[in-house]
């Protein structure tokens, strides 16, 4: 359990937030010339470090805006919350 | 809110403490980006929409509630006279807004119930089911929230110094004024 500081309504309780896995996975531009393997890639695969994981989330409970995230996977730290369509902050 | 069967039948009081529904109360849910959207929803209802978070605003006759940057909830302040399915200010909003492109306009009336809360005993109800920080909340009269009461969404307006409305959708509202009768009563 852990505080997250919406960018709309303010710090609220996590379990007013739905995860919404990794960000920044850009869509294949053309989609149709992929091989499988390809985008299965893009479909399927997500990091799953130790560290510094930039995520969507969405405040479900709340203004059910989506935004992102900067956290600690080792010790739930929120080091980041931006607005979608920002850049990730430097690490 | 024609053959509208109340789901809240009865009222309940407790030492500091009084939950019961009121209606008929129009409901409406508006949305839009553009200035002009809001500017319209201004001189529609002559009344400023809250641009800043969880808060609201009050014209004689109606309320405005903030739920998010882009949604506002309007609703009648008092009980309406008639039983009817057709709002003035709705069909206002739907020439001035829906008609021009601004926004959007949902009529809510019966998705929504609205629960009064009456008494210095409010709190810490809330407290039993509820994982928001309400010491800000309840010093600023006016203020909004959506959150979470028993797992249920609800939007939860400070109306008063110890009067609160509850908004929770109708399916819920039995459950929860059932679980907050039970609640309340080992308060």
């Amino acid at each position: 359990m852990f505080l997250i500081n919406c960018p709309f309504c303010g710090e609220r309780e996590q379990s007013e937030f739905k995860a919404g896995g990794e960000a920044h996975i850009e869509r294949p531009k053309q989609p149709t010339e992929l091989s499988d393997d390809e985008w299965a890639e893009f479909l399927f695969m997500r990091k799953n470090i130790k560290g510094v994981q930039f995520e969507r989330w969405n405040h479900a409970h709340g203004c059910r805006k989506w935004f992102n995230i900067a956290r600690d996977t080792s010790n739930d730290q929120i080091k980041a919350v931006y607005k979608m369509g920002q850049k990730p902050p430097v690490k | 809110m024609l053959n509208y069967n109340q789901p809240i039948k009865d009222q309940k009081s407790y030492q500091g403490l009084q939950i019961s529904e009121i209606n008929p109360i129009m409901k409406l849910i508006i949305r839009g980006k553009k200035r002009d959207f809001l500017s319209a929803v201004g001189k529609s209802l002559e009344m400023v929409l809250p641009t800043k978070a969880n808060t609201s605003t009050q014209s004689e006759k109606l309320t405005a509630l903030w739920l998010s940057p882009d949604e506002w909830m309007i609703f009648s302040n008092n009980a309406l006279e008639e039983k009817t399915n057709t709002y003035d200010t709705e069909t206002l909003l739907n020439k001035n807004i829906c008609n021009l492109n601004l926004g959007a306009v949902t009529d809510v009336t019966d998705q929504y119930v609205r629960i009064s809360l009456k008494g210095d005993k409010i709190y810490d109800l809330f407290q039993t089911g509820s994982p928001f920080n309400f010491n800000e909340f309840k010093q600023k009269i006016g203020s909004v929230t959506q959150t979470i009461i028993a797992k249920v969404d609800v939007i939860i307006h400070n109306q008063n110094q110890n009067e609160v409305n509850l908004f929770v959708r109708r399916s819920f509202s039995e459950h929860l004024f059932s679980w907050m009768d039970d609640s309340a009563s080992r308060l």
